[in-house]
């Protein structure tokens, strides 16, 4: 049975169960958020799920069913977060040979979810008169709510950005991508037995000391002949052995002369390669998941795998916003500054398989809205649009109603850390868009956090995880309220992270980040950390 | 060992999740108890919330280990 299952904060619309079954029945379930929760009158309800397990636990479930109603294809879709009233909260879709085995699975499946999928309704958003409309109470957190922890931030753009689909590309372009597909080999590795040294080849059971030689065995050759006693057959390293039950005897333990040659010296290796001794036909060599590099794309070269399923190139565009903006080469007059964020995003994206397009839009909105309609740059022709607020610029004044006027819906726009703030973030289907704040430290840990959280999520990489280190000094810092990310310089000493932090201040923004290569997690109201103390950080350098 | 919460126990912790050392391994109710002892309102949820380990329910045979991801599973409400 054919299986899919997605937990998804978005609306459930699509119904993507396209492929030709040869079914009798096609069984759906779609089920709704009600008026009424506990007898009281609410306009939506809110859900939570442990997503990776609980599409695990659906998976079992689904595949324990099927073995008593045997099914061809099954699709659960369930959404989380909130979820207004008439809005569909799980979708179901059977399909099978018979009704009979589509609906007991349907109905058994959604007993067995409510017992054991760990998926919660978390509260029932009850209807007030002066409601606004519901679509506002997706927005995590707009004017001065509670702004949203680093945790829930990631898991809140994990869960809006899926996995875009992967496309065959030629070896030589995907380095970085993430395989989509298990390599199985139909090819034994080596083809052959093989030499191992330049030599001779002889029978095992061979003792004669003088043998002729008969024969010689390039790399590239494949001349299979029956050796007998007595002869012995010329070859190089990674030439095909002539026949079974052969040896072969290094070059220099033996005395050529002619056709004719003498051992000297008896050696107790057969220095040979048999076949299939690295890889066997039918192994899985590279899993799904994994990240192409360099040897990686050598094996899959070695294989065969000249057109692998990867995924996509990203596509990309960074709008650069402020009229007091100007290029590094220029001289910046008073109140001008410098544009550094075009080439620290620039640099950033180089870790990702990406097409990249840059663009500076002038202040005035209605002069930023006619740049990007001169220049086809809407969105459907981007996964990621990113945002870079001018230092004059409050983001609320533009970045916003741009993000919105190119039909992002924002998710979030408050965040509790530092520095990072303010940092919006949005959704168009499964296209993401990221307003970034202007000042250039900002910019880098909000890439580091928020953005390659999407871009990871995206291609379908890895999250990334914090590592532990020590503080190889005296971090002196004011309790916040906020998390913070505090630049430091790491290096390992005798086996473990070292952390030496690094001076930080707004106005020391860039300096500090030329000397960064990974930055620590303070948790919230920590204040100063003493010298030794064990602290989580992760590397910005890849 | 992470340990992850979730609806009412995310409430009763005041906090999606939580760090806690264990050497060697440790059993489902040795979890419990470094758990009630750090976090006393999650006593009141024992009863009725499963442990999850690396994603899959535990039970009481099951032993835990630092290096897994624990999550409290209170009675699910999903559908």
């Amino acid at each position: 049975m054919k299986i899919e299952i997605q937990i998804t904060n978005q609306p459930i619309r699509s119904r993507s169960l396209t492929e030709n079954y040869p079914a009798g029945a096609i069984a759906e379930f779609s089920g709704i958020v009600r008026d009424l929760e506990n007898g009281e009158k609410i306009s939506a309800l809110e859900y939570e799920a442990y997503s990776p397990m609980a599409e695990n636990e659906m998976r079992r479930i689904l595949e324990s069913l099927n073995e008593k109603f045997p099914c061809l294809a099954a699709q659960v879709i369930h959404r989380v977060g909130i979820i207004p009233v008439g809005e569909t909260a799980i979708y179901i879709c059977v399909v099978a040979k018979h009704r009979g085995e589509a609906f007991s699975m349907l109905a058994e499946f959604m007993n067995r979810l409510k017992q054991d999928v760990p998926i919660w309704k978390r509260r029932a958003i009850v209807k007030t008169e002066s409601a606004q409309p519901i679509v506002s109470v997706a927005v995590k957190t707009s004017g001065h709510g509670n702004a949203l922890s680093l945790d829930d931030a990631v898991a809140e753009i994990s869960s809006c950005c899926q996995p875009l689909p992967g496309v065959h590309a030629p070896l030589a372009e995907s380095l970085g991508r993430i395989l989509r597909e298990n390599i199985t080999t139909t090819e034994d590795l080596p083809a052959a037995d093989k030499s191992t040294r330049d030599g001779y080849a002889v029978l095992k059971n061979d003792s004669s000391e003088i043998l002729s030689v008969v024969d010689a065995i390039h790399a590239a050759d494949w001349k299979p002949r029956q050796l007998k006693i007595g002869e012995a057959v010329r070859i190089a390293t990674g030439g095909s052995l002539p026949c079974k039950n052969v040896c072969v005897i290094m070059q220099e333990n033996v005395e050529r002369n002619g056709d004719i040659i003498k051992i000297v010296r008896h050696e107790s290796n057969l220095n040979i390669r048999k076949r299939g001794e690295e890889i066997r036909a039918g192994e899985t060599i590279l899993n799904s998941g994994a990240k192409l590099d360099a040897g990686k794309l050598a094996l899959l070269a070695t294989v065969g795998y000249a057109q692998p399923l990867v995924s996509p190139k990203l596509k990309i565009i960074h709008f650069t916003t402020g009229d007091e903006i100007i290029s590094p080469e220029q001289k910046p007059k008073p109140g001008q500054i410098r544009d550094s964020n075009s080439i620290l995003i620039h640099a950033l994206l180089k870790n990702f398989p990406c097409e990249l397009v840059q663009q500076h839009l002038p202040e005035n909105f209605e002069m930023a809205k006619q740049v990007i309609s001169a220049f086809s740059l809407q969105p459907p022709a981007f996964d990621l649009v990113l945002v870079s607020g001018g230092a004059s610029v409050g983001d609320k004044d533009f970045t916003r109603p741009l993000l919105e006027w190119l039909d992002f819906e924002i998710v979030f726009n408050r965040i509790a850390i530092r520095p990072g703030a303010p940092l919006i973030f949005g959704t168009n289907g499964n296209r993401a868009a990221f307003g970034l704040p202007g000042n250039p430290l900002s910019h880098f840990v909000c890439f580091h956090l928020f953005v390659a959280a999407a871009l990871k999520k995206l291609v379908g990489d890895e999250p990334r995880k914090f590592l532990r280190g020590n503080l190889a000094a005296k971090l002196d810092d004011a309790p916040n309220s906020r998390e913070t990310l505090w630049p430091v310089r790491c290096e390992i000493q005798n086996g473990k992270w070292e952390l030496t932090p690094l001076r930080w201040s707004s106005s020391g923004d860039a300096t500090c980040l030329a000397e960064t290569n990974a930055l620590i997690r303070i948790p919230a109201n920590r204040g100063s950390i003493e010298s030794g103390a064990e602290v989580e950080f992760f590397r910005t350098h890849y | 060992m992470r340990i992850l919460f979730f609806a009412q126990t995310k409430d009763a912790a005041e906090t999606s999740e939580l760090e806690i050392k264990i050497s060697g391994s440790a059993s489902f109710d040795e979890i419990w108890e470094k758990l009630v002892a750090v976090k006393p309102k999650l006593t009141e949820f024992r009863k009725a919330t499963r442990l999850a380990r690396n994603g899959e329910y535990a039970d009481a045979k099951t032993k835990f280990t630092d290096a897994d991801e624990v999550a409290l599973i209170p009675p699910v409400s999903g559908g």
